[in-house]
């Protein structure tokens, strides 16, 4: 992916930019919000990191004059500001995710992943039958099956499940799946999520050879057919 | 006394009193042309009709009959004035003036006001002085016939003297009253504005002593309940959130000295180590660093939300919020860990009316209390969730344990200085997670307690319940 990356913390931005490109990704960086609102304009980004508070030009500013000009490609803030008002001034001004600092590094890539994966999907078209491996996943019937076998879940495991085949392939973290599975935007200080991991595991991977569901360590997990 | 003539009060009696003086004046004018100017045309009127009875007269009967008429006339009444001249001699042939009033010509055929002297008789009738009087009156020509050559001089008149006087009586006594009026509003203006610029004077004086850095202080409120009692105990109650709001950044700093300086001071001294080790050891300090760095951005991270929950910003907006579905889904997303960790979990759950609130806050107090018990509720079995209503409509969540529990005369202590008893500070977590939650309380404007838990299975004791209660939403 091509990311631009707006942060005027020149020493933090060497660091993300460092690891992403790690990550295969190619980051430009611009250390104020006018040369970013530039950069973004010259296009052929798949990804836009903006800082919400820049020197020159804010970063909601330069988000919404994008948006503005029709452009769609994904963007997450990074700030500061993290409560619930805040986050959605960043979402309403057309951001696509919102990551509170000091967030870790494994989060951020996580979530710039997540975005990309989202684009690539395109917004408007509506998938409603998963498939990782020999698991499958129909968001309209509300069925689950492997191997031809249904495998029945709760409610929750089974919004837990599609958001994990949304992401298939990708590093989902704690957080995002508090956040998108069930709404909250704080840390719990125990270990809840892994629990509904274990338990979800438990009915998709314990009877049969291959694990799908695998724990990223340091990071959160993923959904994956690949070894 | 400058500053009493600027107060509000002030102005306004003046207003008042400029407007009560219109008002006054208004009245005066009518008054004034409802009764005097009344009773002037009816004088102008009598004279008019009294002409032309003469002049029917002169006509009909002559000049002879007119001097009789006129002779009888003035026996008769003492207000009432006439004068008849005889042409072209130029001599009064009958009437009680002894001269022609130098305004009669000017104003011939028009009313005029002239003064006259008349002696003033005794009760014998004899002449003991002279007065000053005034009269209006009429000066007409009568002549034989249109184009005679001889004319009389005709003044009939009428005594206004007493009539002015009382006009001008009455004038100087409503201008006096008017005065008096008006002194004794500007006077009671600035009596009034005094007191309450005296009043006002005790609330600016607090907010000085205040200003000062002396946070204690309150306006001393009467009690009377009016406007002014109203104000102070608005600012009392506004000082009081200012003074909690900085008894929780000293509260906060505190916990950050506590918190992130200890950490800090060994990630210091471990990275001095690690300069002098090997290759083994200084990864190992590397690696006891980043979980470090990590304690510290989580403490960081819960003094920063703590700060803002308390000065109001992450509230968000306050709405009537179904509790009974927070509790729901904060007991579905922690019982598999609660289960996994051995404790039996019961969600205990009865209707109950919406609070005013913040779905966010309240379900992270709750994670608050869930995590709490999970951590300390060492060798308990039991956890038990309870949302329910309390009897004057407001809401009750609680969370409680078998665990070691908190002995009761440490309850207060936990909640007052929300720091962790000493025996547990070995636990992960940042330590302020009751800090936190009492934020969320304090601004949901909810209460906490800490109460007996569950007891233990073998009835040695009781684990810790700790109860979020929320008045009702109005």
């Amino acid at each position: 992916m091509r990311i631009l990356l707006v942060e005027d913390d020149a020493e933090a931005a060497a660091y993300v930019a460092k690891g992403l490109r790690e990550a295969g990704h190619v980051v430009d960086h611009a250390l104020d919000g006018e040369s970013g609102l530039n950069m973004a304009t010259s296009g052929g980004y798949d990804a836009y990191v903006i800082d919400r508070m820049l020197p020159k030009m804010d970063g909601l500013a330069l988000l919404s004059s994008r948006r503005t000009e029709g452009d769609v490609t994904p963007a997450l803030f990074l700030s500061a500001l993290g409560e619930v008002d805040d986050r959605v001034s960043g979402l309403k001004a057309g951001g696509d995710d919102y990551l509170v600092k000091p967030y870790a590094f494994s989060e951020l890539l996580a979530r710039i992943e997540a975005l990309g994966r989202r684009r690539a999907t395109g917004p408007a078209e509506v998938t409603t039958r998963f498939k990782v491996g020999d698991l499958e996943l129909d968001v309209l019937t509300r069925t689950v099956r492997r191997a031809e076998r249904k495998i029945d879940l709760q409610p929750r495991e089974f919004r837990l499940l599609e958001y994990l085949m949304r992401h298939a392939g990708q590093v989902v973290t704690r957080t995002m799946l508090l956040e998108n599975v069930w709404e909250y935007h704080f840390d719990p200080q125990t270990n809840v999520i892994d629990v509904h991991i274990s338990r979800l595991r438990a009915k998709i991977d314990k009877d049969f050879d291959k694990p799908l569901l695998k724990t990223i360590r340091g990071a959160g997990y993923r959904l994956s057919d690949a070894d | 006394m400058l500053r009493i003539l600027r107060t509000t009060s002030f102005r306004f009696t003046l207003i008042y009193v400029v407007l009560f003086a219109g008002a006054v004046a208004l009245l005066g004018a009518y008054l004034y042309s409802a009764t005097f100017g009344e009773a002037a045309k009816q004088t102008d009127n009598v004279i008019d009709s009294e002409i032309g009875v003469l002049a029917d007269l002169f006509s009909s009967s002559g000049s002879g009959m007119l001097t009789r008429v006129i002779r009888q006339r003035t026996a008769w009444s003492d207000d009432a004035i006439y004068m008849l001249i005889g042409a072209p001699s130029g001599a009064v042939l009958a009437g009680n003036l002894t001269a022609l009033p130098p305004e009669a010509l000017t104003a011939e055929g028009d009313f005029f006001n002239f003064k006259f002297e008349k002696p003033l008789l005794d009760a014998a009738g004899r002449e003991v002085g002279i007065q000053q009087r005034e009269a209006r009156g009429k000066m007409m020509r009568f002549r034989a016939s249109p184009d005679a050559e001889q004319s009389y001089l005709v003044v009939v008149a009428r005594d206004v003297a007493s009539r002015e006087f009382l006009r001008e009586r009455s004038q100087s006594v409503v201008m006096r009253a008017a005065m008096v009026t008006i002194a004794l509003g500007v006077v009671i203006g600035l009596i009034f504005s005094r007191s309450l610029l005296r009043r006002v004077e005790v609330v600016n004086k607090t907010a000085r002593a205040i200003r000062g850095g002396d946070l204690s202080q309150r306006v001393p409120t009467k009690g009377s309940g009016d406007e002014l009692d109203d104000l102070g105990e608005n600012l009392n109650s506004m000082l009081d959130q200012i003074e909690r709001l900085m008894a929780g950044m000293r509260e906060v700093s505190d916990n950050i000295a506590h918190d992130l300086r200890s950490p800090l001071t060994r990630i210091r001294n471990r990275l001095n180590d690690a300069l002098e080790g090997d290759g083994e050891a200084k990864d190992e300090a590397l690696r006891a660093t980043i979980d470090d760095s990590e304690k510290v951005l989580a403490t960081f991270n819960a003094l920063l939300s703590i700060a803002r929950i308390q000065s109001g910003e992450g509230a968000g907006a306050m709405a009537p919020v179904d509790i009974v579905a927070i509790a729901e889904e904060m007991a579905e997303l922690y019982e598999p860990a609660a289960q996994d960790a051995g404790f039996e979990f019961t969600f205990i759950t009865a209707p109950t009316p919406p609070v005013k609130g913040s779905r966010e806050l309240v379900s992270q107090a709750l994670a608050n209390f869930l995590d709490n018990a999970l951590k300390y509720a060492e060798g308990g079995t039991r956890i038990e969730l309870k949302v329910g209503p309390t009897k004057n409509g407001g809401a009750v969540l609680s969370v409680a344990d078998d665990g070691p529990g908190v002995a009761p005369e440490n309850r207060e202590r936990v909640l007052e200085r929300f720091v962790r008893l000493e025996q547990s500070r070995s636990t992960p977590g940042s330590g302020l997670g009751l800090s936190l939650v009492s934020a969320i309380a304090r601004a949901h404007g909810a209460t906490l307690e800490l109460q007996d838990g569950l007891s233990h299975q073998n009835d040695d004791g009781c684990g810790l319940r700790i109860v979020m209660t929320f008045a009702p939403a109005d």
